[in-house]
């Protein structure tokens, strides 16, 4: 349940890339990844701006751990600031060990809106749904992706990539990004409207008032609206 | 305002630096603190006072250009030995008299390569310092009329070409002094005097130029009246009926503001309302490393600072900007929306600011015409000291809807005190915003560390208001230990920009960079009580009011630092 | 790569925490975020839009296919992924004046944690731990979770506010009018591009070009 945070979920994906040489070419799996994720950024908008509900997400490729050397408060250095004397080696000997991850890993952070059911299958079977070319071009480099062909497959393999969120911060809304849209649509125009009827007429306010709702329709949540992924006014 | 011992003579003029010697080194003036105090003969003057609230109404700032490095160090030694220190003036057994000019001096990085300052040294600077202030320009919002090719020449050439960058700044400011029984006479001979003392340091600094045999040398470009170039920028209070003022040109009361650190001493009587506020309603002193390197700051940590110690302690980062007001703009925006405005024109001025044009009444303490009333009736009968309780003694803790003072006001912008500890729940009243007591660590914590020191004066004079053309502005120097962290950070979130103050892309009224562009037109909203029946009123179509026509970022060094490097024995070894 | 999309940054920071101990940072994180302090202090902060920890156990890394090596490691894994508005150094600065006591309950139980305060070790802790992001879409880049959070206000007094437009004189319809607007005065913040935090030459053209310059050639999205 600590995916979830009201009718938002937190869908943290962690899929197992492939490793070695991509056939016919000299570059590995994780980088071509990565390579593909970032000419996603040169083209018009993201094709997540594609997948419903989505509100913010992420992806990134996670080469290895990292390993702590910065100085902090280390069980051993408290008694060596207490205690006359700690053999060194001691000291030393609770270096932090150097962890190295076996194959690396697509990270996929995902936040949607999932609704009342608190799970994430709708959502990713609008993934795949709207996307599945661009799902193939990213996932078919990792483990465990061969045959997959059908928005069931892909639920059930994401299931298996998914790690749990221990916690999850809700900063904004959980309401359904359409909801999100027309009501940030609605803010920028009714700040509009406020500035120019100021102190015009009651009846004057009112008219135009009347034009504003038959204009907004605010509770078309589909037009006019704003768009996902819309980088201009 | 007249030092106290001309009770009667009280004019309105908000220039309260007119204080006699005899009254200056009173108690009331020099309670020191308890704890550490600073070691002011390490520390330039300007750094712990703003002159122009000491008597010294007039200024000229020069730029010099290196041309010789061993000899712009000699030039450098020859200014330390008459740069003017933070020392106390008054006649204790420490103290020095106020001299006729103080000097004090700063550099560019470009400078500091060209004094031969170590590359180990340099490195140690801050990043925005070594780029300068010209190449951020974006993270500044200096666009449109506020671009560098709008700058004054000497800054518009600032960092293009070698012989002509800014190296070294040097502050002349000429004292005004006043005799104990001050009549209007005696105002206008104490600033005809202050002429003749600033046309002496002018000398003695062309005569130290000269002295460099082309060492050094002064760079011209500051524009001045109908367009003459001149080879300083000129500062000066802004007179009244022959009388100085703490106005500037808009006619706002200024320089009322500016933060109280610790070891200071002839500050703590002033902490109300400059220090930060605590959760028990008393005012500290702010740590000493958010305004010089070298102590510990509100982190509890030194601020990054280069290496060696003695290169930076006891130093300061200045930011000099040459604002440009145009008056005829703001006049004209102020009449046009005070005529909607419910409340009049004055206050709608008051709005802009945070504080009431005539004698800075801050809006959280005078929020109407009525309450203004009352504050003037107390103000004129109360002493210098409570006078200036009365003006900066104040939160926002009653007013954490903006009804009185607004969210998008100059002074909750750039000094927030702790209102950003605001939140709403639900149930309460729409519109409202009420403290979140507890939320942080301490009220303060989001406003502690983004505090400036200001200095400077207004220059130029407005000739003909409908005009926004002439040679009229205010030249301001922002000191803190961070430059990225203190004032870039207020020009660019808060200044320019609204987030933090629940305004999306709404800007500051007075200094905001607002947007020609009628796809992106300025507006702010003024609250209203939300408990009332009132509508709050929105500005629309905001100009710019102030443009940027040039500045720098500067290191102001100790005297120890000041002495090393005129010697050129700074050594990071 | 881009941690930016629009306003919003994208942090991402991975850190060992102790096997044994990695229990004790989930029930932490549980407690962290019930004091009052800590959630009123990230509340209060208003700048985050989502955020989340995740553990990952030392033996939990997905394992999807007998041709994938297994993993051996000597720590669990605690990944911190959060949505904010503003620069790094206001993010991680905001957190240190505000709430230092509830970052260093979610911190607590990694590996050479250095604790908020001072402030430099603290920099360097999340940015020795931080990865970058490659991808980042933010359905909204215009609209800070302040503009998501007014909006949903806005457009549900509206939406009261629409069902009395009929009702009444017109001068009863100006006080309810005023009301709307009294109740909105916070909320009407304009969205314009962002201020420009990084200094990326890429970053500033991407924007000119999107917000200037091609305002005819679009229609829908991709």
């Amino acid at each position: 349940m600590s995916n979830v945070a009201g009718n938002a979920y937190g869908l943290s994906i962690l899929s197992p890339i492939k490793n070695g040489r991509v056939p016919g070419k000299e570059i590995a799996y994780a980088d071509l990844v990565r390579d593909q994720l970032q000419a996603w950024n040169s083209e018009f908008n993201s094709p997540m701006a594609l997948v419903p509900q989505t509100y913010l997400c992420r992806f990134y490729v996670l080469d290895d751990v990292v390993t702590e050397s910065l100085p902090g408060g280390s069980f051993p250095d408290t008694w060596s600031d207490v205690l006359p004397v700690v053999p060194d080696s001691l000291r030393r000997d609770v270096m932090p060990k150097q962890d190295r991850l076996q194959s690396r890993y697509l990270v996929f952070c995902c936040n949607f809106y999932a609704g009342p059911a608190g799970t994430p299958d709708a959502y990713l079977r609008g993934m795949w749904e709207a996307i599945n070319g661009r799902i193939h071009d990213i996932w078919d480099n990792c483990y465990g992706f061969e045959n997959i062909h059908h928005a069931s497959d892909f639920i059930t393999y994401m299931k298996k990539c998914q790690v749990t969120t221990s916690l999850y911060f809700n900063g904004s809304t959980d309401q359904p990004l359409e909801e999100q849209l027309k009501a940030l649509y609605m803010k920028q125009e009714f700040t509009k409207f406020a500035i120019e009827n100021q102190g015009l007429s009651a009846t004057a306010i009112r008219a135009n008032y009347r034009a504003f709702m038959l204009r907004t329709q605010l509770n078309d949540l589909q037009m006019p609206s704003w768009q996902p992924g819309q980088y201009r006014l | 305002m007249i030092c106290k011992c001309q009770a009667g003579n009280r004019g309105n003029t908000g220039f309260d630096s007119l204080i006699c010697q005899r009254h200056y080194s009173e108690p009331l003036f020099r309670k020191s603190f308890m704890s550490k105090q600073l070691d002011l003969l390490d520390i330039q003057g300007h750094v712990l006072r703003a002159y122009g609230r000491f008597s010294y109404p007039k200024a000229r700032y020069v730029f010099l250009n290196i041309r010789h490095s061993g000899r712009a160090r000699r030039f450098v030694d020859a200014i330390t030995q008459r740069v003017t220190t933070a020392v106390c003036w008054g006649k204790g057994p420490n103290d020095m008299p106020p001299p006729e000019w103080a000097v004090n001096i700063a550099f560019t990085y470009q400078g500091l390569k060209e004094l031969e300052l170590p590359r180990a040294s340099l490195i140690g600077f801050s990043p925005e310092f070594v780029e300068g202030m010209k190449h951020r320009k974006d993270i500044l919002g200096d666009d449109g009329p506020s671009a560098p090719e709008h700058w004054d020449p000497i800054w518009r050439d600032n960092r293009e070409t070698r012989d002509k960058d800014v190296h070294i700044f040097i502050a002349l400011n000429a004292l005004a002094p006043v005799k104990s029984e001050s009549a209007l006479t005696d105002i206008q001979q104490a600033m005809a005097q202050c002429d003749v003392f600033l046309e002496q340091a002018y000398a003695w600094l062309l005569d130290e130029v000269k002295k460099s045999e082309a060492g050094v040398v002064i760079l011209g470009g500051n524009r001045g009246d109908d367009g003459a170039l001149l080879d300083y920028q000129e500062v000066k209070v802004v007179m009244e009926n022959g009388m100085p003022t703490a106005k500037e040109h808009f006619g706002y009361t200024d320089g009322i503001g500016d933060p109280v650190f610790e070891g200071v001493p002839y500050d703590e009587a002033r902490v109300r309302g400059r220090g930060k506020q605590m959760a028990d309603g008393s005012w500290a002193p702010l740590a000493t490393g958010e305004f010089l390197l070298g102590h510990i700051d509100e982190a509890q940590e030194y601020p990054p600072a280069p290496r060696p110690i003695l290169l930076a302690r006891n130093g300061t980062y200045m930011v000099y900007r040459k604002l440009h007001e145009n008056v005829a703009s703001f006049d004209k925006y102020l009449r046009q929306e005070g005529q909607k405005y419910p409340g009049g024109e004055e206050l709608l001025a008051a709005k802009f600011v945070g504080r009431w044009r005539d004698n800075g009444a801050p809006l959280v303490s005078a929020p109407d015409a009525e309450s203004k009333k009352k504050f003037d009736e107390k103000f004129a009968q109360a002493s210098l000291a409570e006078q200036d309780r009365m003006l900066s003694d104040f939160t926002y803790d009653n007013d954490m809807s903006g009804a009185k003072c607004p969210f998008s006001a100059h002074l909750r912008r750039i000094n927030p005190r702790a209102s950003l500890e605001m939140g709403r729940d639900p149930g309460d009243i729409p519109g409202s915003y009420k403290t979140i007591t507890g939320a942080f660590d301490t009220p303060g914590a989001l406003s502690n560390r983004r505090r400036i020191l200001r200095r400077g004066l207004p220059y130029g004079e407005v000739k003909d208001r409908s005009r926004d053309d002439g040679n009229h502005g205010i030249i301001i120097m922002m000191l803190n230990a961070d430059i990225n962290r203190q004032f870039e950070f207020v020009q660019q979130q808060w200044v320019n920009y609204g987030n933090d103050f629940k305004a999306g892309n709404d800007k500051e009224i007075i200094l905001g960079n607002h947007s020609h562009d009628p796809r992106f037109a300025s507006k702010a909203v003024l609250q209203v009580d939300p408990a009332s029946e009132e509508v709050p009123y929105i500005l629309s179509n905001i100009p710019r009011f102030v443009e940027t026509r040039g500045g720098e970022y500067f290191f102001i060094p100790s005297m120890t630092a000041l002495r090393m490097i005129a010697r050129g024995v700074i050594d990071p070894t | 790569m881009s941690n930016i999309a629009g306003k919003a940054y994208a942090m991402n920071v991975i850190t060992p925490v102790r096997w044994y101990t990695a229990w004790l940072n989930k029930l932490f994180f549980w407690v962290a975020l019930k004091r009052p302090s800590t959630l009123n202090g990230l509340k209060t902060l208003s700048l985050i839009h989502y955020a989340r920890w995740v553990i990952i156990g030392r033996k939990q890394f997905p394992h999807l296919s007998p041709d994938q090596p297994k993993e051996h490691l000597n720590y669990s894994y605690m990944l911190f992924f959060s949505n904010f508005n503003g620069s790094w150094d206001q993010y991680v600065d905001s957190f240190t004046f505000a709430i230092p006591g509830g970052l260093d309950l979610f911190w607590k139980w990694n590996v050479r944690y250095s604790k908020s305060v001072a402030l430099t070790p603290f920099h360097n802790y999340i940015q020795y731990n931080q990865l970058e992001t490659i991808h980042y879409y933010n359905a909204y880049p215009l609209a800070t979770s302040n503009d998501v959070k007014s909006a949903k206000i806005v457009k549900e007094s509206l939406s009261d506010f629409n069902k009395t437009v009929e009702e009444g004189s017109d001068e009863e319809f100006l006080k309810r009018y005023h009301g709307l607007l009294r109740g909105l005065q916070h909320d009407l913040g304009a969205m314009h591009p962002t201020p420009i935090i990084s200094m990326s030459a890429y970053q500033v053209e991407k924007r000119e070009r999107w917000h200037a310059g091609q305002l005819d050639q679009e229609q829908g999205h991709v």
